[in-house]
């Protein structure tokens, strides 16, 4: 009896560890043993190779270095830094994956393949777009600044929050949905290197995996309010004077039945944070002149970035997800992107502009 | 789950047998009492000229009352009727020698009437006890301060004042063949599940051994799961405690000799109760009986994650802590798991040092552990100042949990899970919580399920659960104590 009961005991036992694959032969991941590494930065190398970097060491207050490689694949990069560094580089703390631009217009599938089947890659790990050379900056503010991989870090984790409305952030999940579902086509922000500094330029868009297009200032806004967060905490619109501030927008996308005809209604909340032009805004009446040339900036700014879009065959606002019905057989993303190039498109805007506090008017 | 379940020691048939009762006589009794010093065996003489014997245990009775109500009188009895001039109601016949011998050890006076040719009891125990102080085991800072003490009758005496009813039964039993010790059967008829009752006499009466000093001895003997770390008995010093256990429907054993009193049945939650949760207002009793719990969890788990994450999951650790982890590990020469094991260790022996200490040395040891031992180890490069500082957590957190011998069974639990995870890892951690979590489901109290009222499921009793629902809504006695008698307020008929 008991010989069966210590029998049953080791049968859960064993049962239990088989169950969530747990390998009988584990890695050493003794903290004080190990290098997690926090990013990657890849290039086009030469010979049609990858140029791939990191930082050593990754988090001890020692003087850093920068790992650079020639390999043909991610993963023998992966091992090759090892080779040259006395602590195994682990990457289960990758945090940030840095595409230098000239890679990304050649097509990232394969990359983003082998980072979504490595157990050990975390999906919330960020993807960007670098113009200019990230090795050189990284080296050089190395020395200055410490720590600089984390706070990169931090900034994107900073504007990745809800309602922070500034810069396109995307991790390797949110990249990878994207790529794979038909009615859309993913982005990444694009930061830009020059000298010492490492600046958001905008967003760039995808047609499946390759880099086609980056919208920049305006169009990048006009974006953020239309997919990304909608939200923005400042809109300046310089040709108008007029700088818009804590503005919400509720989208609202219309496709008609036959796929001809696209309407846009955005709502839009906010207020006026700051006006140089000649309009006294304290008028009723030239405010709403203000208002009204506003919308009509927007719809027309709106309309050429939706249209650059057709043009390039890309949809990144999702906007063929509404062909989608519950009773209805999904068309193809064939079929959808030939619609979507032809499609006529109605921009609609209706701003609302908070009372306006603290004027002559109110004392 | 894991244990084999405990028999009940049998009586054995010859211990069964009744003695044979011999007839008592004063040389059989001096044979009976050879060799013992504080035997007194005195012999006065009446003003009837009637020879009386005295024979007591001077250590054991009241000398002083012994002159006031004894000797005097029977010394002034004018008349033959002995028996009459004592001065106190409780005088016995007895006439076998194995009843004197019993009756002198408790602190009674045999007296020897020559002439009527009797034998006379009279119980005169000597009432060497403490005052009734404050409990030191379960303070609470506001509600009642005094506890029981080693007699029985005084601590009987502050249950029934907080319960003065009729209905309170009292039944006593005597269990130890070398202590003779008195244990005390307390429910409420009519209330307390007559099933319980049925089952602790059982158990009781079936109680074959030596010695008792300790209640938690006859726990053990009353217990269905001898080799589980958890307690199946509340232990408690608080009249109030056992008082509100009464009235809610469980049973106490009150044991000679020890102020702890047994209450049972009990689950697993009640271990986390504390007098205090229906003092405060329900709302900050509830936040902190929710602690109570956190802390617990806490205890036990949160040095083992710090073994299994850094032994294993280097990519669960948020980077911010991750730079702080690596800075402090980097120089050290043990592994995780035997840092924190022989830190743990080393506190263990601190304190058990304190426990055992007069106070004044034990305040000068928390210095020395504290500080020095802390301090020392982190410098000497043995330990992480991350790993102190989860110590020291951990330890502050299992004092939060009001019942002392759970704090012990948390020790184990937490070497046990230690164990688990820097072998496992994380996935280690959840194994040994299924296993506890099955051990405790499968644990009784009385017979009655450890682990109720989540399983078997009772949802009115979570009204008193993690949280302390407000007393006018706690209407009914927890339905998993099944008492006699559901409502706690009077009903109109």
């Amino acid at each position: 009896m008991r010989r069966k009961k210590m029998l049953l005991v080791w049968g859960i036992f064993v049962s239990l560890v088989m169950i969530p694959g747990c390998a009988p032969f584990v890695e050493n991941n003794t903290i004080e043993d190990i290098a997690p590494v926090t990013f990657w930065s890849i290039s086009k190398g030469e010979k049609g190779k990858i140029k791939m970097s990191t930082l050593v060491p990754p988090l001890v207050n020692e003087p850093k270095s920068l790992l650079t490689l020639d390999v043909d694949l991610l993963k023998q990069g992966g091992k090759d830094f090892n080779l040259r560094y006395y602590r195994e580089l682990k990457v289960g703390q990758l945090r940030l994956f840095l595409i230098h631009e000239e890679l990304a217009k050649q097509g990232i599938f394969q990359l983003i393949n082998t980072l979504l089947t490595d157990y050990d890659v975390s999906q919330r790990m960020y993807l960007v777009i670098v113009k200019g050379n990230f090795d050189e900056y990284i080296n050089r503010q190395a020395k200055k600044q410490e720590n600089l991989d984390y706070y990169l870090y931090r900034m994107l984790k900073h504007y990745e929050r809800k309602k922070q409305g500034e810069m396109t952030i995307v991790n390797l999940h949110e990249y990878k949905n994207k790529l794979f579902s038909p009615f859309s086509d993913p982005v990444l922000p694009v930061f830009t290197v020059a000298k010492d500094n490492f600046t958001y330029e905008g967003t760039a868009f995808f047609s499946n995996d390759k880099l086609i297009e980056t919208v920049t200032s305006t169009e990048d806004q006009i974006f953020q309010l239309l997919d990304n967060d909608h939200y923005l905490k400042f809109f300046p619109i310089p040709k108008l004077d007029v700088v818009i501030g804590r503005l919400r927008s509720r989208v609202n996308v219309d496709l008609d039945k036959n796929l001809s005809l696209v309407t846009i209604n955005v709502k839009l909340n906010g207020r006026i944070e700051e006006y140089q032009g000649n309009k006294n805004i304290l008028n009723g009446n030239e405010l709403m002149q203000l208002q009204k040339e506003i919308e009509t900036e927007l719809e027309m700014k709106t309309t050429d970035l939706i249209k650059k879009m057709q043009e390039l065959k890309v949809d990144p606002l999702q906007i063929g997800t509404h062909t989608l019905s519950p009773f209805s057989k999904p068309i193809s993303e064939k079929v959808w992107l030939a619609a979507w190039g032809k499609m006529k498109i109605k921009v609609n805007y209706q701003l609302y502009f908070e009372a306006l506090q603290n004027t002559k008017n109110n004392y | 789950m894991f244990w084999k379940k405990g028999k009940s020691i049998a009586n054995d048939s010859s211990d069964a047998q009744q003695p044979v009762q011999r007839k008592i006589s004063l040389d059989s009794l001096k044979q009976v009492l050879d060799n013992m010093d504080d035997v007194e065996i005195i012999e006065r003489t009446t003003l009837n000229d009637q020879k009386v014997v005295l024979i007591y245990l001077k250590t054991l009775i009241d000398q002083e009352r012994l002159n006031e109500l004894i000797i005097e009188p029977v010394i002034q009895c004018p008349h033959a009727m002995i028996y009459e001039s004592i001065a106190t109601p409780k005088v016995l016949k007895i006439q076998s020698l194995e009843e004197a011998q019993k009756l002198l050890l408790t602190g009674a006076v045999l007296l020897n009437d020559c002439i009527q040719e009797q034998w006379l009891v009279i119980p005169l125990p000597n009432e060497l006890s403490r005052g009734i102080q404050t409990s030191e085991t379960e303070t609470i800072l506001y509600g009642a301060k005094d506890s029981f003490t080693e007699q029985l009758e005084p601590n009987i005496t502050l249950i029934r004042r907080r319960l003065p009813i009729t209905e309170l039964k009292t039944e006593k039993y005597k269990v130890g063949s070398l202590s003779e010790t008195t244990v005390v059967l307390m429910y409420i008829d009519g209330l307390t599940n007559p099933e319980y009752i049925s089952i602790a006499r059982k158990k009781i009466s079936e109680i074959n051994f030596d010695l008792f000093f300790d209640s938690s001895q006859v726990a053990a003997f009353m217990e269905e799961h001898h080799h589980s770390i958890f307690p199946q008995f509340q232990q408690t010093d608080r009249p109030d405690v056992c008082a509100y256990s009464l009235g809610l429907g469980k049973l106490t054993i009150l044991v000679e000799n020890t102020p702890f009193v047994l209450i049972a049945p009990i689950t697993f939650f009640h271990l986390f109760q504390s007098p205090e949760d229906y003092i405060n207002r329900w709302p900050v009793a509830s936040f902190l009986r929710v602690i109570r719990y956190f802390s617990f969890f806490l205890s036990v788990t949160l040095i083992p994650f710090y073994v299994a994450l850094t032994t294993h999951h280097y990519q669960m650790i948020p980077l911010q802590i991750l730079f702080v982890l690596v800075e402090s590990r980097s120089k050290l020469p043990f592994t995780p798991f035997w840092e924190a094991l022989v830190m743990l260790t080393i506190l263990e022996i601190i304190k058990e040092a304190s426990l055992r200490m007069p106070t004044k040395s034990s305040q000068t040891l928390g210095v020395i552990g504290g500080i020095v031992i802390g301090q020392a180890a982190v410098q000497a490069g043995f330990a992480s100042k991350v790993l102190i500082v989860l110590v020291c957590i951990s330890t502050i957190s299992s004092f939060l949990v009001p019942n002392y011998l759970m704090t012990k069974a948390n020790t184990l639990i937490q070497f046990g899970f230690l164990l688990l995870s820097s072998f496992f890892g994380v996935f280690g951690i959840a194994m040994g919580a299924i296993a506890i979590l099955a051990h405790l489901n499968g644990l009784t109290s009385l017979k009655q399920p450890y682990f109720s009222p989540i399983a078997p499921f009772y949802w009115k009793d979570w009204i008193d659960l993690f949280i302390r629902g407000p007393l006018i809504n706690m209407k009914s006695r927890p339905d998993h104590l099944h008492p006699l008698q559901k409502w706690r307020y009077k009903r109109r008929m």
